[in-house]
């Protein structure tokens, strides 16, 4: 019997050691050659610089939320925390190198990411025990409270966090290293590219360490944990420093990238970021809160370019993924993996593309129902334009659209329900 | 899929303002980057309306040096984070003039990422345009060259509203209610010291603070004020925290004068109504009488068109542009900001002179509290601000502490 466990276990574990390289060489050549398709855009590594950050963020929630099983509504607070000490570390390397001694004028901004994480990491040690007793409701209610006092406290002690207009430094100053002058956004793109690539690959091994298993068991069944002489306590409380000191890395990167900080980065909407990336992307994979990060950044950066409901949009997707794909989008792509790794792809795909398509029209269809609802009510031009096409609130042409599409989605939708049960 | 999606957008959009653009000259564009989506776009729409309509306009008088004025919206969602992503994106579209106006927290993000920027790219250089961000210290330590406020700063409007009071022998008690964060203890700390300065007999019966726009009930802050004996009230207070606090003044019956920075914001008329009649003051600059025919016809016209009121400085503010552009013959920024400086203009609400000592503009401000059967009301009403007193610009004006880094 315990022959018959402990062999796939040895099996999968020579498989990781070759194979399990090949994700981390597509990711980083990923990175290296994102560069090389955005020359001279400086929008775009802008964008690429905040999608970096994200990821990290998103991940280092994924560790509590996905992992662990701790609701967290307070995770900003380490973002927020280990940004203000690595922004006070630049301003005195930006102050120790007029001087030119000390201690500061020898680090390098580069560095301060891990300033970030040790002090988020010292933040949870000091506020988390108390937390850490519970998972479930009572931990995402102490954990909001925790977030609403941090980001109160923001507010009002402007020595340390600068008042409404936050504090700011400058990232070219103190030791260059690698010839990085960290002047233009495409300079701190490869600054974002390392500590990103360094961040997920700490976090990937984290999740293979025993503490990394103890926090799935944790979240599975506390109880047995107990059992067994693990107390969740402490587990929870290691996963909780685990959490924070890599969203203080978040939050340092975010310092020299932004150059300011300002008391609304410990909030609750930069925490509820991080749960919408990490829910969108999918909490059950390791990479789902990558893409997560991916797509809410960039809808929120790009679509209020768009429409005016962009706002809307962000909430639709959020409710539908929690309610029809609660596995997010990381969890497609893993089914899809999966069935590829299977040869089960041939004869899963034909279902899949119809639902595709189904949903395709139907997002359309809702589309456009948004722009013309929008236009009808408090519209700004004549028009809705939805991709480039002119609907008129004021005409039947438009609403039919929306019916047509939303009909025929619902239909190829039903015939793909019909195709996946004869297959079964 | 998604992105798939913005593609066909944005190329189709590129294609249809290409397609406009080609019979006339370069524009020049101005970027708006301010909260446009969500609950706070509110305080950021208007100035977009604003901004289009007068941008209109001054393109039929022949533009900006020549140039078509266009406005581009940023939608900044009033974060300073996602403001600077917006920045760069403007600036990358080839804008060289940024707008903003709410939030100092965003204006102290543009204001610094903007000197860096300039600093960093000396070929490509970009103004920011201050419309109602009024930390003091943006044209005082932090001051710089390629900031301009067309706005009084917070200490300036106190100046206003403490010689009004001073003025009045009936006031001997004043109460500061604000919210509790930089700004509003901003306020309050200036109130306290200029009134002790002007008036030290007055006595500050109460200095509170309440949490910033997480108050639904305003009663126990009022029955502190209505027993501290008040016979004026100052506040700061913005958003729901202004509306609520004049709803339940009303409510207790405390008919002593709200002082107000802010009883103009969108939507704060049309919730107060009835209740802020000869309860509500403002200190701004201009009043809601429109007395000028020409900016009354505007007025109209522009609810009509857009359903936003007029917005006085914003308006001056972009005719500034122009002037400075008409005049340095160049729509360059860094020629635009020489002239600028020092630049004076004639405005609805009076002589307007953008000092070039600081950036800060020396403009007179009006003192008015609201009214019912106004013959323009606001926000589709009766209700609009009638005026009490005007301050000229000169004794508005400040010293500052600005020691201006100017490049070569």
């Amino acid at each position: 019997m315990s022959q018959d466990i402990i062999a796939p276990m040895q099996r999968t574990k020579s498989r990781t050691s070759l194979r399990g390289l090949v994700p981390w060489v597509v990711f980083a050549a990923v990175l290296l050659l994102l560069p090389v398709f955005f020359q001279g855009n400086s929008t775009a590594f802008t964008l690429l610089n905040v999608i970096g950050i994200n990821i990290v963020f998103a991940l280092s929630y994924n560790m509590l939320l996905g992992q662990g099983g701790m609701l967290s509504f307070g995770h900003a607070v380490f973002f927020g925390l280990g940004s203000y000490a690595a922004m006070h570390a630049m301003i005195a390397i930006d102050e120790a190198s007029y001087a030119g001694e000390g201690f500061w004028a020898h680090v390098p901004v580069l560095g301060m990411p891990l300033v970030g994480m040790i002090a988020g990491g010292l933040v949870a040690l000091v506020l988390g025990w108390p937390f850490c007793r519970r998972a479930g409701t009572a931990f995402a209610m102490i954990t909001l409270g925790l977030g609403e006092m941090v980001a109160a406290a923001g507010q009002m002690f402007p020595s340390l966090f600068g008042g409404e207009a936050g504090i700011y430094g400058n990232r070219m100053v103190g030791p260059q290293w690698f010839g990085l002058e960290l002047a233009q956004s495409s300079d701190v793109y490869w600054f974002i590219a390392f500590w990103t690539f360094a961040g997920v690959f700490a976090m990937w091994a984290f999740t293979r360490t025993p503490l990394g298993r103890m926090s799935n068991a944790v979240r599975d069944n506390p109880d047995r944990l107990q059992f067994i002489g693990y107390p969740p306590r402490n587990v929870r409380f290691m996963i909780f420093i685990a959490a924070g000191s890599f969203g203080g890395l978040a939050g340092g990167m975010a310092a020299v990238n932004y150059e300011i900080i300002t008391p609304e980065a410990l909030g609750l909407i930069p925490s509820g970021l991080a749960l919408l990336m990490a829910a969108v992307g999918g909490l059950g994979v390791f990479y789902g809160p990558i893409v997560g990060a991916v797509v809410v950044t960039l809808m929120n950066s790009m679509l209020s370019d768009y429409t005016d409901a962009s706002i809307l949009y962000v909430g639709l997707v959020f409710l539908a993924i929690v309610m029809f794909a609660p596995r997010g989008l990381g969890g497609g792509i893993e089914q899809v993996r999966v069935a590829w790794r299977d040869g089960d792809l041939g004869r899963r795909l034909p279902g899949w593309l119809s639902g595709a398509l189904a949903v395709g029209l139907i997002i359309v269809g809702l589309v456009v129902l948004i722009e013309l609802a929008f236009q009808a009510t408090h519209g700004s031009d004549e028009f809705a334009h939805v991709f480039g096409v002119d609907f008129d609130a004021a005409g039947p042409w438009g609403w039919l659209t929306v019916v047509v599409l939303l009909v025929a989605g619902g239909l190829i939708k039903r015939a793909t329900n019909k195709l996946r049960e004869d297959q079964a | 899929m998604l992105k798939a999606v913005f593609k066909l957008f944005a190329v189709s959009l590129c294609l249809l303002s290409g397609l406009a653009r080609a019979a006339e000259a370069e524009p020049v564009r101005f970027a708006l980057i301010d909260p446009l989506t969500g609950p706070m776009s509110v305080v950021g729409q208007p100035a977009l309306a604003q901004l289009q309509f007068t941008a209109e306009r001054l393109n039929k008088e022949g533009g900006m040096d020549g140039h078509p004025i266009e406005i581009v919206g940023y939608d900044n969602k009033i974060n300073p984070q996602e403001s600077l992503v917006q920045l760069q994106k403007a600036i990358d579209d080839g804008i060289r003039y940024i707008i903003q106006g709410n939030g100092s927290s965003v204006g102290s993000a543009l204001l610094s990422a903007i000197n860096k920027h300039n600093q960093r790219n000396p070929d490509d250089r970009v103004l920011y345009l201050n419309y109602a961000a009024i930390e003091p210290s943006f044209t005082n330590e932090r001051c710089s060259f390629w900031h301009f406020r067309f706005d009084a700063h917070v200490d300036m409007k106190m100046n206003m509203l403490t010689d009004w009071i001073a003025e009045n022998p009936d006031f001997k008690k004043v109460f500061l209610i604000n919210q509790d964060y930089s700004f509003g203890h901003t306020v309050s700390e200036s109130a306290m010291r200029m009134l002790k300065e002007k008036r030290p007999d007055i006595e500050i019966v109460g200095n509170t603070f309440h949490p910033l726009g997480k108050v639904k009930d305003f009663s126990p802050y009022i029955s502190k004020i209505k027993s501290s004996g008040a016979d004026v009230v100052i506040t700061g207070n913005w958003g729901q925290d202004i509306n609520l606090l004049i709803k339940s003044a009303a409510e207790y019956g405390v008919d002593v004068p709200f002082l107000t920075y802010y009883g103009s914001t969108p939507g704060t008329i049309t919730q107060v109504g009835d209740k802020g009649v000869d309860r509500v003051y403002l200190i701004a600059e201009y009043h809601g009488d429109f007395t000028d025919p020409e900016i009354a016809e505007r007025q109209v016209a522009l609810y009509k068109e857009k359903g936003w009121d007029y917005y006085p400085r914003v308006a001056a503010m972009l005719e500034m542009m122009k002037a400075a552009g008409d005049k340095a013959g160049s729509i360059e920024p860094l020629a635009v900001a020489k002239t600028l400086e020092g630049l004076e203009y004639d405005a609805a609400a009076g002589h307007l002179t953008m000092r070039a000592e600081d950036h800060q503009l020396q403009m007179p401000l009006y003192l008015s509290v609201l009214k019912d059967n106004m013959k323009h009301g606001a926000e589709g009403t009766d209700y609009n601000f009638h005026q009490i007193a005007r301050f000229d610009a000169d004794q508005a004006t400040l010293p500052t502490t600005c020691r201006m880094r100017r490049p070569d």
